[in-house]
């Protein structure tokens, strides 16, 4: 089978989407760089899972004190609901994503193992996250370059600056090239 | 910063428990307690606020009735805009569809991140289908019969003209804060183009007015009446007690809290995503209503027209079913607001005309399309009878009832939706009111959280009052954004005549190419 030569646009964002606060900063731990979720990320992601089980409780409670059957399954389908998601959107955060020099890999959880020999370059990326019926704002990328041409993601999120801080140390850390690829965003 | 996150979580969580504690082990005093806070805040808004909704509707005696000034501020308006960009809504109808199916994008020029047009009609759909439809069609044929419907489609019809002005203006004079993100709106076509046009002064205060209204704006409709329906909706369908609209208050508060104080796009996304079915399951169950009741159309439609004409058994005759059915239609689709050229700024185009265009198309499903299915699905029921003075079901409730009347299921899937459209509808207006928050105090963690936490805090009053006042001052704040817009928008009426031109002369040249 002929394989086909893509060029891979490395202006092009990986993600549509990200978080409007900083999310992960990276750890530096012997030979080990740690992706670590920030506690106020925790904290929203939380706020879904409490209102979830709240509304199962409040469904417990009106079955119980009420046997009110109909609003005892609103309640439960919502409070069902709001909690997966919640549980959905804390998933990612409590993933381990590390940088192993003991192991030589790179793991995420979601893409298959990359070796770190393998990592030929990392690159910061802007984007503009828009949408007609919330809030518009800037969001950063840092990902990075395989070998074979994958492309992978490895934060995504709002603060800039600490964005550029953990991209810098984590190059040095594989040393390898750290690419710059922000560019003006005209809507 | 995260400290103070960890502080306001650990109150709203504490308030949840209280909820769920006092909810079981003392309602009465809960009940009570609950009653008195309701009550209080609605005599604050009354005695405190009572002169601003008083201003805002000041009415003339005209014909026997009391008309408000503002209702024929904004239906005149439409009705100038319509005329001076010659019958644009219907002209160019065609150009609006086509823009919507892609005819003039290019397939392999689509920019990253850029919306598909499907997506921007789903999009737009799910913005214009909200408690206006189900809520505020409860309340025009409530007060203003059925005639009131008439005018809500009139409304509509010539609010498309008003829409397609704001939103290119809007489009057109976004600017970019320094923090990156897309501003536009109102503040900054009323503050760019008048200095353009050589009024920058009258501008500038134009844009300082329309702000402060807008933040009013977002915590009234666009907060406090939206958490008071879906309590209402609540109520209705399964009997909560009103005055535990605080719980209610405090799960959509804490929802509203995580996506505009948390940043988290994820509740965003889904909400935006999920929106788009509720409006399809609510238009699926007004055609099945209507398909169900085939044979009463004819008579709901002469109710319809004979009410427009009439006024019968409406408080006010014709002039009072007007009154209900423009302000009404008006609250619905948001058309000579100006909250929609906020939303549609942050659009991706370089030509505003095709965003303008394509918000033509929102009053006209929002008004003439869905808010005229709940008028017929209401006038069907017939649980709506003369006299027609609101006291009897109104709002969401008679719009429920009706549902339900049909098909007794129903309830519990509107009770979804409204819930789900009132939460959408706060993300949107938190939207709106941090835009114009930030226009007035500059972009600032501090300043936009102050408005984020009072915003958060509306919700839960708006949930709990059971009383008029707050509806009033809901009402009277979003009308009073169309003061500043309209008066800025007829000096700026040449530039977007002269867009038009340019767009249809560039479309017609083929210089604007067609790819369909």
């Amino acid at each position: 089978m002929k394989i086909k030569d893509t060029p891979i646009d490395l202006n092009k964002a990986i993600l549509q989407k990200g978080p409007k606060f900083r999310s992960h900063t990276v750890i530096f731990q012997n030979n080990v760089a740690d992706l670590k979720p920030t506690m106020s990320s925790l904290a929203f992601c939380l706020v879904y899972i409490v209102v979830g089980l709240f509304l199962l409780a409040l469904a417990a409670i009106v079955y119980h004190n009420k046997k009110q059957l109909d609003f005892t399954l609103f309640l439960g389908g919502v409070g069902i609901a709001i909690l997966t998601f919640g549980i959905t959107l804390v998933m990612p955060f409590v993933k381990q994503v590390t940088f192993d020099k003991n192991t030589g890999s790179y793991k995420n959880n979601i893409d298959r193992k990359v070796k770190l020999e393998n990592i030929i370059s990392l690159q910061i990326l802007n984007k503009m996250v828009t949408s007609k019926h919330g809030l518009s704002y800037p969001c950063y990328e840092l990902n990075m370059l395989t070998k074979n041409g994958r492309r992978i993601n490895v934060l995504n999120h709002n603060d800039i600056d600490q964005l550029l801080s953990d991209a810098e140390k984590l190059a040095e850390f594989l040393s390898v090239e750290l690419i710059d690829l922000r560019h003006e965003i005209i809507l | 910063m995260k400290t103070l996150n960890r502080y306001l979580i650990g109150i709203f969580l504490t308030i949840l428990s209280f909820g769920a504690f006092a909810a079981e082990e003392e309602p009465s005093s809960f009940s009570a307690l609950l009653t008195g806070v309701s009550s209080g805040v609605d005599t604050f808004f009354n005695d405190y606020l009572g002169w601003f909704v008083n201003l805002i509707f000041y009415s003339l005696p005209v014909a026997g009735t009391k008309f408000p000034l503002i209702v024929g501020w904004l239906f005149i308006a439409a009705i100038i805009f319509t005329f001076y960009f010659g019958f644009v809504q219907f002209r160019r109808s065609g150009l609006a569809l086509g823009i919507v199916s892609g005819k003039y994008s290019d397939p392999n020029a689509k920019e990253d991140g850029e919306v598909s047009h499907f997506q921007a009609l789903t999009t737009a759909l799910s913005g214009t289908v909200g408690l206006g439809n189900i809520a505020g069609v409860g309340v025009a044929v409530a007060i203003g019969g059925p005639g009131a419907t008439f005018w809500m489609i009139m409304c509509g019809l010539l609010g498309m003209a008003s829409k397609f002005f704001e939103c290119t203006l809007g489009v057109k004079y976004r600017t970019i804060l320094p923090s990156g993100a897309v501003s536009g709106g109102p503040m900054y076509y009323l503050r760019d183009a008048m200095a353009e046009r050589g009024f920058g002064g009258l501008g500038k205060v134009l844009a300082i007015g329309f702000a402060l209204m807008c933040i009013l704006g977002s915590f009234g409709g666009g907060n406090m009446f939206q958490a008071n329906q879906a309590h209402a909706m609540l109520t209705y369908a399964f009997d909560v007690p009103p005055e535990y609209g605080i719980i209610t208050g405090v799960v959509l508060a804490a929802l509203v809290f995580s996506v505009i104080v948390g940043g988290m796009p994820s509740i965003a996304s889904v909400t935006e995503k999920v929106v788009p079915y509720m409006a399809a399951l609510y238009l699926g169950m007004g055609i099945i209503v209507i398909l169900m009741n085939l044979d009463q159309i004819g008579a709901a439609f002469s109710a319809i027209f004979e009410g427009a004409f009439t006024g019968a058994g409406v408080v006010g005759g014709v002039l009072g079913a007007l009154i209900q059915g423009l302000k009404r239609a008006t609250f619905s689709n948001e058309a000579g607001i100006g909250s929609a050229a906020i939303a549609h700024s942050a659009v991706k185009t370089k030509e505003p005309i095709t965003e303008g265009l394509v918000a033509t198309l929102e009053p006209f499903i929002d008004t003439v399309v869905i808010c005229t299915m709940t008028a017929l699905v209401i006038t069907i029921a017939g649980l709506n009878v003369a006299p027609f003075d609101g006291a009897g079901l109104t709002g969401v409730q008679l719009t429920a009832a009706s549902f339900s009347d049909s098909v007794g299921i129903f309830k519990y899937f509107l009770a979804l939706a409204v819930i789900m459209f009132a939460f959408s509808t706060m993300i949107s207006w938190s939207y709106y009111g941090l835009k114009a928050w930030t226009y007035l105090f500059g972009e600032g963690k501090s300043m936009e959280m102050i408005f984020k936490l009072i915003f958060c805090m509306f919700v839960i009053v708006g949930a709990t009052i059971q009383f008029g006042a707050v509806i009033d001052f809901s009402d009277a704040a979003i009308f009073a954004m169309s003061i500043f817009n309209i008066i800025g928008l007829y000096f700026l009426m040449p530039i977007v005549k002269e867009e038009l031109a340019s767009f249809v002369a560039r479309v017609k040249s083929g210089e604007i190419k067609k790819y369909k």
